[in-house]
């Protein structure tokens, strides 16, 4: 009977495993075939992975994309992580009034969805771009800077705030740290697993951003990796191994991100401490 | 007590630099505010000068794209410049939208394709922003059906480029065996079509088309051979009492349910279809052709006639399904960018040669119909002149006001005909729809 059991579980938990694997399985397999193959359905690997690749590089700007997307991800990864952790520690370790309610604001933020501030936002940015050309329309800093400062992070942030001890907190300022020096010093080390695991969030999102950059990013010198793949579909005959070659090249970074970290953002995401 | 007073000064530093930082951005935003409805002057900043770089934005490297290159090569002016920048087309209407809707020209192309269909809805909604090029061509030149989606109030905005012309394009050997010749199938109607589909399909077992449920062009494609739309000229939803769409309604079920038609979900399955020779017969634009003669096997079996009409009076044996065309937006640059395109796809009967071979995109300009290209005599299709009969067609198409929500409104009714499918009354369907485009589109 529990033999039974236990074989009934794997194959429930191996046909879930399949399914989940499947998609990307197929988009590598895909990835060796030539395009009639792919719209075919051929599982098998073919020989065409050399040819795909090419073609990727004639006919797009690849690695100038890679690029774009590259220092898109680390720039507002770094500043995501600097200000929502900054933000989040504010809002758990100090007392002021009103802080709950202006945090109950910041969440009520989240609940707005992206496009319906997109068309003001793109308005601030054709705005300033007279004056200020360096982040106007049309530059990577007016990809990321929307998306720097969000309430996501500082919620993340002052939830696992909650797991910190407040005590070296004291201990830092009766050993006369200030208080920047306590966040730094204390707080940061401390916090190891949470920065990680809000490094692979960001990272992640700001890999795979599409619409904000597709609006602002007109130029093909700034073209990131999703507006590119979304490129390669639109034509009349589109060629699908190129455009699976391209997917699993733009998914490659996140997923070694992920897998670098991953140790971490377990542990990250069940609020640990323990640095 | 000293540490109280240090975290107030911090404060009030920070509530001081906050302010400053807020008023010189409400500063700017009052600089820039005197400069509204000149929105226009803030997208030519960045392009003004002598011989500076025109923009074009289009979509599909080797057909849109390859045109508007063929184009260049046949300009002749040296002071000229265009970067083409290639964009999917539903990101060029994602960010031509969120462009014009902030009123922000800054980073906006000089010349834009649209498709056909959409065109109305951008040409409504941001009246200024499109430049009026009827100056720099003779719409006379261009095919009727291609003026009233590229103008508005008499003005014309687009220069019509490439035709969705359709055509019943069929196989002969399927088509002999079930007893049909060429002639039987000139100037057909749809009810004739399907009488002819079933003789098809008793003899050869083949289907005579394949469907996609969820996508309603061939609906369209037999509504414009009356010249009929979801709309009528003055925008108003016509769902309800619309003789056409009914008609082509029950054509549609006829095919359907006396299991005429194969049936498709994608667009791999769709070419499939009549690459595998499960199908005798692909009604649709002429932009299929490349897909049809990508089975070399099928060389010599395959002919193309024209599209069956509704039957009712003022039918015409043409339709169309697709096309775009060239706008010139109102900015800095736009004399130069409408003269270009004046002087190549507005009026050069050579480049429309060179297109139709090297492209293989048939364009709506009436004259080009005369040249040496056109008449070729297509091995694949039988030695017929594909191309110059379907320039012949395109001239036929009658004219329809496509209106601001063809696509919104399908969304409703592909829904609805599911049930008029399953037995419901057409007229009531066609209400109950109407209701729904009235509610959403109002």
């Amino acid at each position: 009977m529990k033999k039974l059991k236990r074989i009934f579980t794997y194959l429930f938990l191996s046909t879930a495993a399949l399914v989940s694997i499947f998609p990307f399985l197929w988009m590598l397999v895909s990835m060796t075939n030539k395009s009639v193959d792919v719209t075919g359905g051929r599982l098998i690997p073919g020989l065409h992975l050399m040819e795909n690749l090419n073609n990727l590089l004639e006919s797009t700007r690849i690695g100038t994309a890679l690029w774009n997307s590259f220092v898109i991800a680390i720039i507002t990864t770094v500043l995501t992580l600097l200000i929502g952790s900054l933000a989040g520690y504010g809002f758990e370790i100090y007392r002021t009034k009103g802080k709950d309610m202006i945090f109950n604001i910041l969440i009520l933020s989240m609940m707005i969805p992206f496009a319906a501030i997109m068309i003001p936002l793109y308005r601030l940015f054709g705005r300033i771009s007279a004056d200020a050309p360096l982040i106007g329309l049309d530059t990577l800093a007016a990809a990321f800077l929307p998306t720097i400062i969000t309430a996501f992070f500082i919620f993340f942030f002052r939830q696992n705030t909650k797991m910190f001890a407040k005590e070296l907190v004291e201990a830092g300022r009766i050993d006369g740290l200030s208080e920047l020096g306590i966040f730094f010093r204390i707080y940061v080390p401390t916090m190891k697993t949470t920065y990680a695991a809000a490094a692979i969030i960001a990272f992640m999102n700001s890999w795979n951003n599409y619409l904000w950059p597709l609006v602002v990013l007109q130029s093909p010198e700034n073209q990131t990796i999703p507006l590119l793949i979304s490129n390669l579909g639109a034509g009349y005959t589109p060629d699908y191994g190129v455009i699976m070659t391209a997917i699993v090249i733009a998914t490659l970074p996140t997923a070694l991100v992920f897998f670098l970290m991953q140790r971490y953002f377990v542990a990250g995401m069940m609020g640990s401490v323990k640095g | 007590m000293k540490k109280t007073l240090s975290k107030k000064l911090w404060l009030l530093m920070l509530a001081l630099f906050t302010a400053l930082v807020l008023t010189a951005c409400s500063g700017d935003d009052e600089g820039s505010d005197n400069a509204e409805g000149n929105d226009d002057a803030e997208g030519s900043e960045a392009s003004e000068g002598e011989g500076a770089e025109l923009t074009a934005w289009a979509w599909d490297v080797n057909f849109n794209i390859a045109a508007l290159n063929l184009a260049l090569e046949h300009y002749d002016n040296e002071e000229f410049n265009l970067e083409i920048i290639e964009n999917a087309q539903d990101d060029i209407v994602q960010r031509l939208n969120t462009g014009l809707s902030s009123g922000t020209m800054k980073g906006m192309p000089n010349i834009v394709l649209i498709e056909d269909q959409r065109a109305q809805s951008f040409l409504q909604s941001y009246p200024d922003a499109f430049y009026a090029i009827g100056d720099y061509f003779n719409t006379e030149d261009f095919a009727d059906y291609k003026i009233a989606p590229t103008s508005l109030d008499g003005a014309q905005y687009g220069l019509p480029f490439d035709t969705g012309v359709t055509g019943l394009f069929y196989r002969t050997d399927y088509l002999e065996e079930a007893g049909y010749s060429h002639e039987d199938l000139v100037d057909i109607t749809w009810t004739e079509y399907i009488e002819i589909a079933t003789d098809v399909k008793e003899k050869t077992g083949k289907a005579m088309l394949s469907l996609d449920p969820n996508d309603l062009g061939i609906l369209r494609v037999m509504m414009q051979t009356t010249g009929a739309w979801y709309t009528t000229e003055d925008g108003s939803i016509q769902l309800e009492d619309n003789e056409a769409l009914k008609m082509a309604l029950e054509n549609y079920k006829a095919l359907l349910n006396n299991d005429l038609a194969n049936l498709h979900s994608d667009w791999s399955q769709f070419l499939a279809s009549f690459n595998s020779g499960d199908t005798a017969s692909v009604p649709v634009g002429n932009w299929i052709a490349p897909s049809v003669e990508a089975e070399e096997s099928q060389s010599g079996l395959w002919r193309v006639a024209p599209t069956p009409r509704l039957d009712m009076e003022g039918a015409a044996n043409a339709s169309n399904q697709g096309g775009s065309s060239f706008y010139v937006l109102n900015i800095d640059g736009k004399e130069a960018a409408a003269e270009f395109l004046g002087e190549t796809f507005g009026s050069n009967v050579e480049f429309y040669q060179d297109l139709v071979t090297e492209v293989g995109a048939i364009g709506t300009y009436k004259p080009a119909s005369e040249g040496d290209a056109y008449q070729f005599e297509n091995e694949f299709f039988n030695g017929q002149q594909v191309v110059y009969d379907f320039s012949q067609w395109m001239e036929d198409i009658p004219q329809v006001d496509y209106g601001m929500n063809t696509y919104g409104i399908e969304d409703i009714l592909s829904a609805e005909i599911q049930q008029y499918l399953d037995g419901k009354d057409l007229d009531e369907m066609l209400t109950d729809a109407q209701a729904q485009a009235e509610n959403q589109f109002k």
